[in-house]
């Protein structure tokens, strides 16, 4: 193991921490080094540990064994706040912010804080709580209004308020703050990475960034260090400069990446497409989008937020309305186009927002497969709960669900299991004509994302046609036949991937 | 370097947390199944242990039953809406216009009268239906409007008075009059009513896609279920229960009036349906024990009667004994925001 | 792997536009609610004066105001109540219980001694005990807000009708108490001006205190709030005392206003103050709404009905316009923001 081998104290000592929970070791020994002014990556499976670190980290959990150094001082974390006025400030996955409120108060709701911000007592003197919030937001480099209320702000401002809430504890009592970026990127489009990636490099000269994230390219591309969790063991701490993409991928998997083997289904012009969509507009979203999609073949649709794919996609599945232009499934124009219909129609939707959207958490994972398309398992209305279950068994199996418990409410299950079961409820319909998927492997880990992807392509091999809004360009391009790109609501290019061969460049160069 | 990498399989880390937590999960579970029957039988026999004769010749679950009867009919519409995440605050306002309706009716209309009613009051509950899934508004709110205009209803067809069943009582008395064992057919309805219920939210489609649309709407329209039809769905059967609750109304006292009998029944028929294990976020309930639930409900006034306090405190107990049933059969999740 | 760089210039261009507009949108949106909601009231004000003439005098005014007075006292409770996203139904047994004593322990017609101040205090106390029973229950015990204050108004109740006793209907022998309600100090009622103070007080702590932003963070997303470090059952227990303590408050000068009570005080008050919280704006969800809005509420409410009433409309009809006001009331609302993915519940 490399360790750092600078003399100064390092901002963060982690030594020996251990934790488990009943029978399970979540943490082994877990050690390591963190110096003020570095990046360092923090990457693994779901399950690794890197969550049960982090919530140890922020004071929500309590290690076993072990310590925890800030600053070369031995510290305990008795709960959130010890943590915050210790400087480590988080800016999550999901956000955290109050959406009722201003941007400043927002900023300033850390209650390490307090006084010299903004409040006197209890009492706020709002001109100066303005006038702190906008100098917090200038030292990160944005220029959002401190009035704002947030729930009026996009994704990527909101992200800006976290960070700027993250290190305001900076100012507390003259710590180096240290600020965890969980997943940050798993929700930007393309461009605002470039926004997120600059905020890091300032974040460096301020104090020290965990960066947590399933990306191995930003990882590779912003960490000065990557630490790779196993099992809930430390088993890499490796520079950047030493370590390929590959190998990470290794440390952290187990086994190398399987090649991808995608066959490119040609467009038979005589067959009607599976979906034409012509002059479809939606008021203040997207207008004049005319496109097809054939069976056996995947329209990836790229751009960033703003670009309207999204509203795109939901229209396609009736979830939203449009203003104009028409629908069409194999050839047939569509009217009163709400969900039921589409489904009835054999268009499955694996929306972004799983959680939320995309399963029912509370029902077992074999009610959620037959919640849509029962198959065998219903006679009319009714439905019979011993075919279920062997619906359900059968696509724990084939699409290898860990744990095997067709019974388990599926929140319980970790994110890429649940993802595979999202999947087998729309997989479940014999007459699926048209699959669409909005980032399906946003928070999977590699291994799970392997298996989604697979049964994607085999949706297409069973005559499907699918469309696909990517996380990553190298996703589209891995995936598609057609690629569509689209910038502010309107299709800026189409490509035939087996024929033009494009690039990153030449999708970029479209949707900016 | 060579960097170790353990063989223990994180599917199966998970699954032993899974193991540790389920104990606790089942433990819960059961209490969920028999918990209403268990408290109701427990109240029965404080009862019966203090006033002897309150068991004596099956009368004392006689008048319970009797007096459970509407509360249970109310209680597992109540469910139903509450199961896919809204309220119905004007399903006791809706039996009030019902029974007046009857009591009208009845004279001219004979046995046409009750379908009469039935079809007339469900029809008013899928108008809730439909303005809370097509404008999309808080149920609490809109019921609560549509709880005033009903009681204008009420007060306007009967003018202000109790109406009098004219002829033709006999269409409907017998199912108040009729017993089996010692209990009233209005009460067996409940039952049935409540059994058929269970049934479709387990075994149709029609009732998972309810569930689902308690415990996660989003999800459920995700998934493609008809959410705006399940709801006035559920609102029209909140109806069609007050209506039937109507009808056992005039069955036994044979008269109704904006003012009389039927006119209290919301908040007794919510807390049936919540003692009988229904969730007030919605997506859980099982409408067999709310059959328990409105007996323990309906067992406390009578009970505290029959036990002798004194009628001053009998809303104190009432209340008490409210809060303390409830927080037994409650279903809560660890982690869930209570509101 | 190639990657293409925006240049700084041009996202951060492109965000300025979008954050100007955001915070133009914010405050226009903040207006447009009250706004229309006044307008409703001055066109109401408006019809009732050319139905009935008297509506607009001095007089009726000075009556209206008066009769808003509790309504408005209960209503900042609930509002406090509604925006953590719970509710309080227990607000007539409370006011049952707090009058009766108050009744008692003042100079009555059935005898007892006068206790002063004590008359006051003791049921304030009361108030204060039953709120923070409703607190405790619903924190620690997590009952929801619904059921646990359901219970509590049939305790009120109950303990209303113990303390009331079967003897004759008490009426209070001070008659400076009895008319001190409706006493017009400097154009309005006396107890208008408590309500109004009152009021006052309410809607500055909501903006200016951090009790009252940390009371629109927890009813905005309480899981944040607590991992904020906010100490959110602490906070929500201060909340049920204040409202137990202001339905206490009503309780007193409602027994002021009729001279006297049995233990029906209450009666009709949770119907008028939750719809006119839900009129104003307040969403029962939690974290949206205040004080201005309880305010147009409760106004519109009492117009109403003090014009219904003085256009000769039958009081049969009463509910009925009332009812169907708060339905088309909260469908304008919801109906700017449908969309095929809302869900209200």
């Amino acid at each position: 193991m490399n360790k750092s081998t600078t003399a100064a104290v390092p901002a963060l000592r982690l030594t020996g921490i251990s934790k488990t929970f009943g029978s399970v070791e979540a943490l082994k020994n877990v050690s390591c080094e963190i110096a003020k002014g570095e990046v360092i990556g923090l990457i693994g499976e779901n399950g690794a540990g890197k969550s049960t670190l982090l919530k140890i980290l922020t004071g929500i959990y309590q290690p076993d064994q072990g310590t925890i150094e800030i600053n070369g001082a031995k510290t305990k974390f008795r709960g959130p706040r010890d943590s915050v006025l210790a400087g480590i400030g988080v800016v999550h996955q999901e956000q955290s912010l109050f959406t009722n409120l201003t941007v400043a108060e927002n900023i300033s709701m850390n209650s390490a804080t307090g006084r010299r911000f903004g409040t006197t007592f209890g009492i706020y003197r709002w001109g100066k709580l303005y006038k702190s919030a906008a100098e917090t937001l200038e030292i990160i480099g944005s220029n959002l209004g401190p009035r704002t209320r947030v729930g009026d702000l996009s994704f990527v401002d909101r992200q800006m308020v976290e960070i700027a809430r993250a290190i305001r504890v900076d100012t507390v009592k003259g710590a180096s703050p240290i600020v965890i970026l969980d997943e940050p990127t798993a929700l930007l489009e393309r461009g605002e990475t470039e926004i997120l990636e600059r905020e890091i490099r300032k974040l460096k000269d301020l104090g020290s960034v965990i960066f947590v994230s399933h990306r191995l390219d930003e990882i590779m591309r912003n960490c000065d260090r990557i630490l790779v969790m196993r099992n809930g063991e430390l088993v890499a701490d490796r520079p950047t400069s030493q370590v390929t993409e590959a190998e990470l991928f290794k440390l952290m998997v187990g086994h190398e990446s399987r090649a991808t083997n995608h066959q490119r289904g040609k467009v038979n012009p005589d067959v009607v497409p599976v979906l034409e969509v012509n002059n479809l507009r939606r008021k203040g979203k997207y207008s004049d989008i005319s496109f097809a999609a054939h069976a056996g073949r995947v329209t990836a649709i790229v751009g960033t937020s703003g670009s309207g794919r999204e509203e795109l996609s939901r229209a396609i599945f009736g979830a939203e309305k449009f203003d104009g232009g028409t629908i069409a499934l194999n050839g047939k124009k569509v009217s009163g186009w709400r969900t039921p219909k589409a489904v009835r129609n054999g268009v499955a939707y694996v929306p972004a927002e799983r959680k939320v959207e995309g399963m029912v958490g509370t029902f077992s994972a074999a009610e959620n497969i037959v919640l849509t398309h029962p198959g065998s398992a219903a006679f009319g209305p009714i439905i019979m709960p011993w075919k279920r279950n062997q619906v359900a068994r059968k696509w724990f199996a084939e699409l290898d669900v860990r744990p095997n418990d067709i019974d388990q409410d599926l929140e319980r299950f970790s994110g890429g299991n649940q993802q595979k079961v999202v999947m087998a409820r729309w997989l479940n319909d014999p007459k699926l004509q048209l699959l669409v998927l909005d980032h399906p492997l946003r928070g999977l880990d590699p291994g799970a994302a392997e298996t989604v992807n697979e049964h994607i392509k085999g949706a297409c091999t069973n005559g499907a046609a699918v469309i696909l809004l990517a996380d990553t360009l190298e996703e589209a391009l891995e995936m598609g036949d057609d690629i569509v790109v689209m910038r502010d609501g309107n299709i800026t290019a189409r490509f035939d991937v087996s024929v033009d061969d494009p690039s990153t460049l030449d999708l970029l160069e479209r949707m900016v | 370097m060579t960097t170790t990498i353990t063989k223990t399989d994180t599917a199966s880390i998970a699954q032993k947390a899974t193991a540790d937590g389920l104990r606790s999960r089942r433990a819960a579970k059961l209490w969920g199944a028999i918990g209403p029957l268990v408290i109701f039988i427990v109240m029965f026999a404080i009862v019966a242990i203090l006033v002897p004769t309150f068991i004596g010749g099956g009368t004392g679950l006689s008048i319970v039953a009797s007096s459970a009867a509407p509360i249970l009919l109310l209680a597992v519409g109540q469910a139903l809406v509450l199961n896919i995440g809204s309220i119905d605050l004007s399903n006791s306002a809706l039996t009030v216009v019902g029974a007046i309706l009857l009591a009208i009716t009845l004279g001219p209309l004979g046995a046409v009268a009750p379908v009469v009613v039935v079809l007339v009051v469900s029809l008013f509950g899928a108008v809730n239906g439909l303005l809370v899934s097509f404008f999309q508004v808080p149920s609490f709110a809109l019921t609560l409007g549509t709880l005033g205009i009903f009681q204008a209803t009420a007060l306007v067809i009967s003018n202000a008075t109790t109406v009098y069943v004219s002829q033709n009582g006999g269409v409907v008395s017998p199912l108040y009059t009729t017993r089996i064992g010692t209990l009233p057919l209005t009460f067996l309805l409940g039952v049935v009513v409540a059994v058929l219920a269970w049934l479709m939210l387990r075994f149709t489609r029609v009732g998972q896609g309810m569930t689902a649309i308690g415990k996660n709407e989003s999800g459920a329209i995700f998934s493609g279920v008809r959410t705006r039809a399940l709801k006035v769905t559920a609102y029209a059967l909140s109806g069609f229960m007050s209506s039937l609750a109507g009808i056992t109304i005039i069955a036994q006292a044979g008269s109704a009036s904006p003012m009389g009998l039927g006119s209290d029944l919301l908040l007794p028929g919510i807390t049936a349906a919540i003692v009988g294990g229904t969730s007030i976020s919605g997506g859980v309930t099982n409408p067999v024990n709310v059959i328990f639930g409105a007996l323990t409900v309906a067992l406390v006034p009578i009970a505290t009667a029959a036990i002798g306090i004194e009628a001053q405190a009998q809303s104190l107990v009432y209340g008490v004994v409210i809060i303390v049933v409830v927080s037994l059969t409650l279903s809560r999740n660890k982690n869930s925001i209570v509101k | 792997m190639m990657t293409t760089t925006l240049s700084p210039e041009q996202s951060s261009g492109v965000n300025e536009k979008l954050i100007q507009t955001a915070s133009r949108r914010s405050l226009l949106k903040s207006l447009t609610e009250p706004l229309s909601l006044l307008g409703a009231l001055v066109v109401l004000i408006v019809i009732f004066s050319i139905l009935n003439p008297r509506f607009a005098s001095l007089e009726n005014l000075q009556n209206l105001l008066n009769q808003a007075s509790l309504p408005l006292i209960i209503g900042i409770g609930a509002t406090f109540v509604i925006l953590i996203g719970s509710i309080d139904l227990s607000v007539e047994g409370v006011m049952a219980a707090t009058g009766v004593t108050f009744v008692l322990m003042s100079a009555n017609s059935r005898g007892g001694a006068d206790l002063g101040i004590w008359a006051w205090l003791v049921p304030l106390a009361l108030g204060v005990v039953l709120g923070l029973a409703s607190g405790l229950l619903y924190t620690k015990a997590r009952i929801p807000s619904f059921l646990v204050t359901l219970g509590m108004w049939f305790v009120g109740l109950g303990i209303a009708t113990v303390l009331y006793g079967t003897d004759a209907y008490p009426e209070l022998s001070n008659d400076a108490l009895t008319v001190w309600a409706a006493t017009i100090t400097a154009g309005l009622p006396n107890v208008f001006w408590v309500a109004l103070i009152l009021m006052i007080i309410a809607a500055l702590a909501l903006r200016y205190t951090r009790f009252g932003r940390a009371t629109l963070a927890i009813g905005n997303n309480e899981d944040i709030a607590r991992s904020s470090g906010m100490p959110v059952t602490k906070h929500k227990i201060v909340i049920f005392i204040i409202a137990g303590a202001l339905s206490g408050l009503a309780g007193i000068l409602a027994v002021m206003q009729m001279g006297g009570t049995s233990n029906n005080i209450g009666d009709g008050y949770l119907f008028i103050t939750i719809p006119a919280v839900v009129i104003g704006g307040t969403a029962l969800s939690g974290g949206k709404g205040g004080m201005l809005r309880t305010l147009l509420g409760i106004m519109l409410l009492m117009v109403l009905k003090n014009g219904l009433i003085l256009a000769g409309v039958s009081p049969n009809f009463e509910d009925m316009v009332s009812g169907a006001i708060l339905v088309v009331a909260i469908i304008a609302v919801a109906w700017s923001q449908r969309g095929r993915l809302r869900i209200e519940k």
